[in-house]
């Protein structure tokens, strides 16, 4: 059983005011990052018998180093919203902040229309491979203490995402990418404490990426 | 001031990728909006992991792509459907490789393409085996790019008309439980499949078939509902999908004997057949104790070796790890057939139209039909990208010369819409949707399954009408406005109880075996009678069935074998 199935079991058996949010249940969509016992997690991913691992190491900041009173982890997990996002009920928080630095930073491909692919070679295309494997689930963004104390801080994902175009060979205007993440709530903001790397669920390395960006 | 209604020239409702691709095919004309009841990066498309067709080939062409799946299809695709469909694919490939999607590439920097079921060229164009994900993210990206305006996190409740036409539609903003009208010349559903009327599913939580449902009470005939796709192989225990990809890159089906069965049932293709008949190849294996436990069988990948496993198929390892502690470069994965894909729908004609004007649909939630009996892997992701394009022009060209209706007859709607939600939720002492959920979910996995007949889905049929009037009462067990996702997942299950009964007429109505749809008490396909189209309209309180005839065209209707 997983922690998103335990979820359901609470909604539909006990307490159906419960909220989160769900779609895939697969760790594909990105939907359910919350905060298992202190790390964060996505929930469909996580198997009951592994919550209590505690294997992530992260530096702790507040959200993840305080514990509640009462809380017994032999016996409970502790399941909390995503840190660093607006509550709004239950285990769903306010992302409005994490999507809108796409639009913001304008992180897409500046297609220009054609009749045939763009070559592209295998080697090439490794080197965004980690980065579009990005969910954007947050995780990255709910772990980082830089996001914990400045708001305005783009966060983790959109500097990986930006990276991701940056190196793609078939990037027009590779400069673009980068001209956006220099912006001061950009990646001067990182203090390369990696927590991104450790509780990204798909091996992104968001916080290798930052460093490159912060060297050019 | 709060607002009570909105209004745009089109809404389009859903954002996987056939809702995105419509837009943005129409938002340099039209004042358009997306109304999605999650954020579009979690909309189903995203899990699609096999690939996409194209016949990029040199040695490859759309006819053959074309006779491919209209064999697929058990010869059920509307022809003219599949031309279309067959022709624009490396378009709409070519497409998206510019806007950004990162394809596999081959050593010499071309799009990569591996074998597929039921193909006969290496057609399938991938992103390792994660190319919806790759296909939902740049398409948002571009949607971005052009400044779409989403809802997101809005549920529709139901479709509006004026006289006989769509006029808009009323949906729920989940974040505060507040109902508003939206008025608009046109409505295109792009809500995608409902294979979470079954238990057994791939699909997300989400697809729970609500552009279907609203479609059939707003007089929109269904079409070929009784066509569910069971995926040959799926994780057991929690169904999740492994992609049709692992065999096409070489990987085994093995029986509890050590056997590799489907020698016995496609010679040729082995497991490389199609689907339906890969997946009742292992519903037998299973019946008759050749499975393990009497439940599952092995899918082998161990032979391809790690390096090819790591490039190939990345995300595939990492389920089974996660999922099912298995790692399928030490160790065989566990699989069974569970629900798929719905090659049925909303009837449309090619462009998308509905019979009932100003509604349209698009993607896996309508059936125009280009999928038959039996959709090819590989067809579903191109059916989003060329149809979208396709439906978005004639949405275009319909919204030029509508007008803009009058905003009162959504607000009228609104207002008994409110009413019907509270009454709703003052219900007490009913089932809990969860009870009848997994009901009706345990009832299609058994009587409406891989094999079908007539005593079982008679069975399953009152077993549903009984849900449904059990429903009348249903207990929602909580009245918060905000984020009531309680009142969410029983507003779903109404709409699946309409699909469950009217899936289970059409698979009782036809009494023949073609592809999907298997009978065991009609084991043959019978051309004579049910080379047709089934189609169910809502009319009153009850269902009106009928069957139509399917466009034929230059390939011959012939015995289907592999």
């Amino acid at each position: 059983m997983t922690v998103l199935d335990a979820l359901f079991q609470i909604q539909d058996r006990m307490d159906p005011s419960l909220s989160f949010r769900y779609s895939c249940r697969g760790a594909v969509c990105g939907s359910c990052s919350m905060l298992i016992n202190k790390e964060p997690r996505l929930a469909c991913r996580t198997q009951i018998s592994y919550a209590k691992s505690n294997d992530m190491k992260l530096k702790p900041f507040s959200a993840i180093g305080e514990t509640p009173a009462g809380w017994n982890p032999e016996v409970e997990i502790l399941i909390e919203p995503l840190p660093n996002m607006p509550i709004l009920k239950d285990l769903v928080v306010d992302m409005t902040k994490f999507y809108d630095v796409l639009e913001s930073m304008k992180l897409w491909s500046d297609a220009e229309d054609g009749d045939t692919p763009r070559s592209q070679t295998p080697d090439e295309r490794k080197k965004v491979e980690r980065y579009v494997n990005c969910i954007l689930c947050a995780l990255c963004y709910g772990s980082c203490p830089v996001n914990a104390e400045k708001e305005d801080y783009v966060g983790p994902a959109a500097l990986a995402k930006a990276w991701r175009f940056h190196e793609d060979s078939r990037s027009l205007e590779p400069e673009r990418y980068t001209k956006a993440v220099k912006r001061p709530e950009g990646a001067p903001l990182c203090d390369l404490i990696m927590n991104c790397v450790k509780a990204c669920p798909k091996g992104v390395a968001p916080g290798g990426a930052i460093r490159k960006l912060k060297n050019l | 001031m709060t607002i009570s209604s909105f209004e745009h020239d089109v809404i389009i409702v859903g954002a996987g990728l056939s809702g995105l691709r419509v837009a943005i095919e129409l938002c340099e004309k039209f004042d358009i909006a997306i109304v999605t009841k999650v954020h579009p990066l979690r909309s189903h498309s995203v899990a699609a992991q096999g690939g996409i067709n194209a016949a990029l080939g040199e040695d490859d062409s759309w006819e053959a792509h074309a006779f491919d799946t209209v064999k697929g299809s058990d010869y059920l695709a509307d022809q003219d459907v599949v031309e279309i469909l067959a022709k624009a694919a490396p378009g709409a490939v070519i497409e998206n490789e510019r806007w950004g999607t990162a394809f596999s590439r081959t050593e010499d920097g071309k799009i990569a393409q591996r074998p597929f079921g039921g193909a006969a060229f290496p057609r399938t164009c991938y992103a390792a085996d994660r190319t919806g994900h790759n296909l939902l993210h740049t398409t948002f990206e571009q949607a971005l790019k052009r400044g779409i305006k989403f809802y997101t996190e809005w549920f529709v409740i139901s479709l509006v008309k004026s006289k006989d036409q769509v006029c808009g539609l009323t949906a729920l903003d989940i974040a505060t439980g507040e109902v508003h009208g939206f008025t608009a010349k046109a409505v295109v559903l792009a809500t995608g499949g409902f294979g979470r009327v079954y238990g057994h599913s791939t699909n997300a939580l989400i697809n729970t078939g609500d552009g279907c449902a609203l479609a059939l009470r707003v007089g929109a005939p269904l079409k070929d509902l009784e066509f569910i796709q069971f995926h040959p192989t799926c994780l057991y225990g929690s169904s999740i999908l492994m992609t049709e990809g692992a065999r096409g890159e070489g990987g085994y089906l093995v029986n509890a004997e050590g056997k590799r069965f489907m020698e016995k049932y496609a010679p040729e293709k082995m497991e490389l057949a199609p689907r339906d008949i890969v997946a009742r190849a292992i519903q037998t294996e299973v019946l008759e104790r050749r499975g393990f436990e009497d439940e599952y069988v092995h899918l082998d990948l161990r032979h391809l070796g790690k390096e090819k496993i790591m490039e190939r198929l990345p995300g595939i390892r990492e389920i089974c790890i996660y999922f099912a502690g298995v790692d399928p470069i030490e160790e065989p994965i566990p699989i069974q057939p569970a629900q798929h894909y719905s090659m049925g729908g909303i009837h449309t004609n090619k462009h998308g139209e509905t019979p009932v004007s100003g509604l349209f649909a698009v993607g896996e939630t309508a059936c125009m039909s280009v999928h038959g009996a039996n959709r090819l892997g590989g067809n579903s992701l191109l059916e989003t990208l060329v149809f979208g394009r396709v439906v978005g022009e004639k949405v275009g060209e319909y919204t030029s010369s509508a007008k803009q209706p009058d905003k009162s007859c959504v607000e009228e709607e609104a207002f008994k819409m409110r009413e019907h939600l509270q009454t709703l939720l003052l219900h007490e002492g009913g089932d809990s949707t969860a009870n009848i959920r997994e009901t009706m979910g345990q009832t299609m996995d058994v009587l409406v399954g891989v094999y079908r007949k007539s005593d079982a889905l008679e069975a399953a049929l009152k077993m549903i009408r009984e849900l449904k009037t059990r429903f009348k009462n249903v207990s929602v067990g909580q009245s918060d406005d905000k984020f009531n996702f309680a009142l969410v997942r029983t507003l779903e299950l109404e709409n699946m109880l309409d699909l469950a009964e009217v899936i289970t007429m059409g698979a009782l109505m036809r009494r023949e075996s073609r592809g999907a749809h298997w009978r065991l008490d009609y084991p043959q396909r019978d051309d004579e009678n049910f080379l047709k189209h089934s189609l169910f309209t809502m009319v009153d309180d009850y269902i009106k069935t009928e069957l139509i005839d399917v466009n034929l065209g230059k390939f011959d209707v012939k015995e289907r074998t592999y």
